[in-house]
């Protein structure tokens, strides 16, 4: 397998105008991995992703596909490159399977054509459809279709599995995980939460231009603070506690006490045996609260959470 | 590039051409027909002279009208520029732009197909689309014309569609650069179409007005021959018209390398960005 990995980002900036809309992303995918791009509405998520096709450039900034400079050597990169944009639009005026052709010819007809079959079957889509009879949701099939038919890469997908429903978004999944053990990349956009956990090895979320975080989603959830809530037998003085490393009283009320602990429980459990402990709950924040205060709050908010 | 011609003019353009052509097939027929009751036309000259003398002016062969090339050019290649003009100017505009703000071709150019090869794909595609056009109408009147008594050669009736091809590619091509330049498909055409009537009304208006002939030396149409090229062509106005026309399908090639494409809709121009525009200038 190449050094090289299959995207990098360094310092990515875009501007319209006066819009900022990257303000230096780095990000870094390894090959034969499937990384999640989390962000809210205007993040930056197809705008990145964007530039990694030179459907737009870069106002600064490095980025690589695949080793290759989008800007310098197109052609390449989109020859390795399976693409579904956020907001799908298709000629109206064919059948899927003439679309999926035409689709198959600006590739030269490097296409197996059982293989689009195959991949239509897949997702139940009726390729003697006309484009303008079909759903939104089968029009995100045959973008799937489309993107996955010539074997890429990389895949490049933005908000893949937009308007269809669970089970086919269970289809897609699978679809993408094969295509990663076939050695592909994927690389995908989404708003979903649980579809980010379900397939992704890592995300990076985003937010107004920037990369805010990027791990696994179990180090996410691994980093973030615990909640600890005591219950003890008599009142105590929680002062004590709120000394230990890492730990700081949220609220004392009776005989409860509720702390943050931020790394290891170690300090907090060694001061707790000196007390009378009656009932101890621990709890992590969900990985779509970690996600919603990155979304929600900014970094101040984001900071309740990781460290 | 092979790929983006074929479905530009099989698929993209193909209802348009079938239209036009039908269209404009059974309005020269219709020409044909009638044809030998206006060369036969009893006091002709005294129908004339009762035409307004601005009239006479504005259409410069309707004198001639009784003649084969005055009845060509007063009633199909005085209008054409005008009437197919519109098609063409239509198509122009639209011809990469109005994908653009569909949100089509945001997909196409993530495929491996270059921004040379989309562009000259479609100019091509637009330009065969031109010529199927005009082959047929050169067609409907060179076929029949004989029966109805207009002694011309098939060569003699080309002749006078080659000007017309390339002004019209040069309105069209003109349309092409202005959507890449105005904020939407939508305005250019508009732009265009205005372009095109008023250098048609200019072109009209110079017969009778001395101060709009040094205007119309400027505009495309002063150098479209009309049905006098019926017999021989003046090379030097169609090289003139071919290079402005190369000129402005340069020009858009460039534009379309330097664009920024687009995830759909039309762009619109903020008060900041006139300025910019001015300033530049």
């Amino acid at each position: 397998m190449p050094a090289f990995p299959a995207l990098r980002a360094d310092g990515l900036i875009k501007n319209y105008g006066s819009v900022r809309a990257l303000r230096g992303v780095d990000l870094e995918v390894k090959r034969g991995e499937i990384f999640g791009f989390l962000g809210p509405n205007g993040a930056g998520k197809t705008t990145t992703i964007r530039c990694m096709l030179d459907l737009i450039r870069p106002s600064g900034g490095l980025i690589r596909v695949l080793g290759l400079d989008p800007q310098a050597d197109p052609l390449a990169v989109r020859a390795q490159v399976g693409y579904l944009p956020g907001e799908l639009n298709l000629e109206s005026n064919m059948t899927v399977s003439e679309a999926l052709s035409y689709f198959a010819q600006l590739r030269g007809d490097r296409v197996d054509r059982l293989y689009m079959s195959q991949l239509a079957e897949h997702l139940a889509l009726d390729i003697d459809n006309s484009i303008k009879n079909l759903s939104r949701g089968n029009k995100q099939k045959v973008g799937l279709v489309q993107a996955l038919m010539a074997r890429p890469h990389l895949l490049l997908l933005d908000e893949p599995t937009s308007g269809l429903d669970p089970l086919m978004q269970q289809v897609v999944y699978r679809l993408l995980q094969e295509a990663c053990s076939n050695g592909a990349t994927v690389f995908f956009s989404s708003h979903i939460i649980s579809e980010v956990e379900a397939i992704a090895g890592r995300v990076a979320i985003i937010r107004e231009g920037r990369i805010v975080q990027e791990a696994s989603p179990g180090q996410l959830v691994e980093m973030a603070m615990r909640r600890v809530s005591v219950r003890f037998r008599e009142p105590v003085d929680p002062s004590p506690l709120g000394r230990v490393e890492g730990v700081s009283v949220l609220s004392h009320a009776d005989n409860q006490v509720k702390l943050q602990v931020a790394g290891t429980m170690d300090g907090l459990i060694k001061a707790l045996a000196l007390l009378p402990v009656q009932d101890l709950e621990t709890e992590r924040p969900s990985l779509e609260e970690i996600f919603l205060a990155y979304y929600a709050g900014g970094d101040r908010e984001a900071d309740i959470y990781a460290h | 590039m092979r790929t983006e011609f074929r479905h530009t003019l099989l698929r993209r353009l193909r209802g348009q051409i079938v239209g036009w052509s039908i269209g404009l097939v059974l309005y020269s027929l219709m020409l044909v027909a009638i044809f030998p009751t206006v060369s036969q036309m009893e006091d002709l000259e005294r129908f004339l002279a009762a035409y307004p003398e601005e009239m006479l002016g504005f259409f410069e062969m309707l004198t001639e009208i009784h003649t084969p090339v005055g009845y060509l050019d007063t009633y199909f290649f005085n209008y054409m520029p005008l009437i197919i003009g519109i098609f063409v100017v239509g198509i122009g505009t639209k011809l990469l732009v109005a994908d653009e703000e569909r949100g089509v071709l945001d997909l196409i150019l993530a495929h491996p197909v270059s921004r040379t090869g989309l562009y000259l794909g479609r100019v091509l595609a637009f330009i065969a689309a031109i010529g199927v056009i005009l082959m047929v109408c050169w067609l409907s009147w060179t076929v029949p014309a004989r029966q109805a008594g207009m002694d011309l050669s098939w060569l003699a009736f080309l002749r006078p569609f080659i000007p017309l091809f390339v002004l019209l590619l040069c309105f069209g091509a003109l349309g092409l650069v202005l959507s890449l330049v105005l904020p939407a498909a939508r305005l250019a055409s508009m732009v265009t179409g205005a372009l095109l009537v008023a250098n048609y009304l200019l072109r009209g208006l110079a017969n009778l007005d001395d101060r709009l002939a040094t205007m119309i030396q400027y505009t495309p149409m002063h150098y479209y021959q009309g049905a006098t090229a019926v017999d021989g062509l003046n090379w030097g106005w169609l090289a003139a018209l071919g290079l402005v026309t190369t000129v402005l399908i340069v020009a858009g090639w460039v534009l379309f390398q330097r664009r920024e494409i687009r995830v759909g809709g039309e762009h619109s121009w903020s008060l900041t960005d006139v300025f910019r525009l001015l300033r530049r200038s």
